[in-house]
């Protein structure tokens, strides 16, 4: 991928989406399908189908810019929290439960063969989160990679609701000391 | 309200990292509106986690932005023109855009490839067309011709049979010419002499009239003999087994022939 020499501010950028300008698409592609695509990863280990996830990613984006806020955030909080909807949105699907089935189904016989899944424990924000502490990294695994409510945690991990929230919230604080710069 | 401990309380990052409930989400934006702090730490958990997640770099496939283009491209305002001409931005640092033209130009390049794709499938729909009709004419012209073919086989057939009885060693060959008056006709009897089975060949007869039809009769001791009326058999015609016979006559007689032979209507004879 070459380079862009132009460079956007983060409201030109903004503002030559909602003119529907295909530099600007480009531009928002080359710039940050990167970082996107590994948030899709961390949720879905699956290649072929993050693959796809990112193509519904970039489309959300944008046919959805017209209600990006900038008041409420930055455009990349914005585009990544569309990310990660997508992504356990998919990872919630029948049609994935199904094709996990039988890939577990195909990996046990045919572990030794290179699997198209990638390791994701590896990946950016989740390699972080490996390093909380084990009560806050299963904690943040769920709700965050995996998209349980914090009822569903509660029931699952048969903790009071009120712990999972006091818990959760310690977690991410630990989170936000160990992202500073 | 305590805004150092809303700030401490882990909410900002659940907002940032879409984990805070819808209560907890309208709270905090009315927050960040009245209060630059609560502003200010929402933007710096967003900067680091956006640091961090564009430290993880792992390209996707190429082709998938080729075919988000591709899937775009009705949506994009900007035509290829607009794109080498590049929005004029505020501080826009030196060099040219020199990646978005060379995409432009890529972009450009399968939008022709996509229209000469067109072309050829209309073009090659017409020939399938064209095609089929050909095929069409040239299946009926065969079927006629396969008709034709049968009929000659048929012919063919009857003739070589017919060169077979001729060609008989055993064939005992009767010449019979046109009586007087009707010297122009001719006819060939072929006379088994193992079988006495009896051909006869209409070498020259006219056509029997509507209702008449041709009858053999053998000649034996003087007296006429039926030997069967001439259908219209192709060649030679097998007639019925005569065992001896001086002569032989054909005349014309009503259809289905006579008991016996009207003798004014006798077109050849011919002697053994």
């Amino acid at each position: 991928m070459p380079e862009n020499a132009v460079k956007y501010t983060e409201a030109e950028l903004v503002a030559f989406l909602k003119q529907r300008q295909q530099s600007a698409f480009g531009y928002l592609y080359d710039n940050y399908s990167s970082s996107l695509y590994s948030v899709i990863l961390s949720i879905i280990a699956d290649r072929e189908l993050a693959n796809d996830v990112l193509q519904e990613v970039f489309v959300k984006i944008w046919r959805q810019i017209e209600t990006y806020d900038a008041s409420k955030g930055r455009l990349f909080t914005w585009m990544m929290n569309i990310t990660r909807n997508a992504s356990i949105e998919t990872l919630r699907s029948k049609g994935y439960q199904n094709s996990q089935q039988n890939r577990e189904l195909t990996d046990t016989v045919y572990e030794s063969v290179g699997s198209v899944s990638t390791n994701t424990d590896n990946i950016g924000l989740k390699k972080l989160v490996y390093t909380l502490k084990p009560d806050y990294k299963v904690l943040v695994e769920l709700a965050y990679f995996q998209g349980y409510t914090q009822d569903e945690i509660s029931k699952l991990l048969d903790i009071p609701l009120g712990t999972v929230k006091t818990r959760l919230r310690a977690a991410l604080i630990q989170l936000r000391e160990i992202v500073k710069p | 309200m305590d805004i150092k401990a809303y700030i401490e309380s882990g909410v900002i990052e659940s907002y940032v990292l879409g984990l805070a409930s819808p209560d907890e989400v309208s709270e905090l934006e009315a927050l960040s509106i009245q209060h630059g702090e609560v502003r200010a730490a929402i933007d710096a958990f967003a900067e680091s986690i956006q640091r961090q997640a564009m430290g993880a770099n792992i390209a996707p496939p190429p082709e998938i932005k080729q075919q988000l283009m591709e899937r775009l491209a009705g949506d994009f305002k900007d035509t290829a023109a607009a794109a080498v001409a590049p929005p004029k931005l505020s501080a826009l640092p030196g060099g040219t855009a020199n990646g978005k033209v060379v995409r432009m130009v890529s972009f450009k390049l399968w939008r022709n490839v996509a229209a000469a794709a067109v072309i050829l499938l209309v073009v090659s729909a017409a020939l399938n067309v064209y095609y089929y009709k050909n095929y069409a004419q040239t299946t009926s012209k065969y079927q006629a011709l396969l008709a034709e073919r049968n009929t000659l086989q048929a012919a063919n057939d009857n003739y070589h049979q017919t060169l077979n009885i001729i060609h008989d060693s055993v064939m005992q060959i009767v010449r019979m010419p046109g009586v007087p008056g009707k010297q122009n006709n001719m006819a060939t009897v072929y006379w088994d002499t193992k079988t006495r089975d009896v051909y006869v060949y209409a070498n020259n007869l006219q056509q029997a009239p509507a209702g008449k039809q041709y009858q053999l009769w053998a000649l034996v001791d003087g007296k006429p003999v039926d030997a069967g009326v001439i259908s219209d058999c192709k060649g030679i015609c097998k007639m019925k087994n005569i065992g001896r016979a001086q002569a032989f006559a054909i005349t014309l007689e009503n259809e289905g022939g006579s008991p016996s032979p009207t003798l004014t209507a006798m077109y050849v004879l011919g002697k053994v």
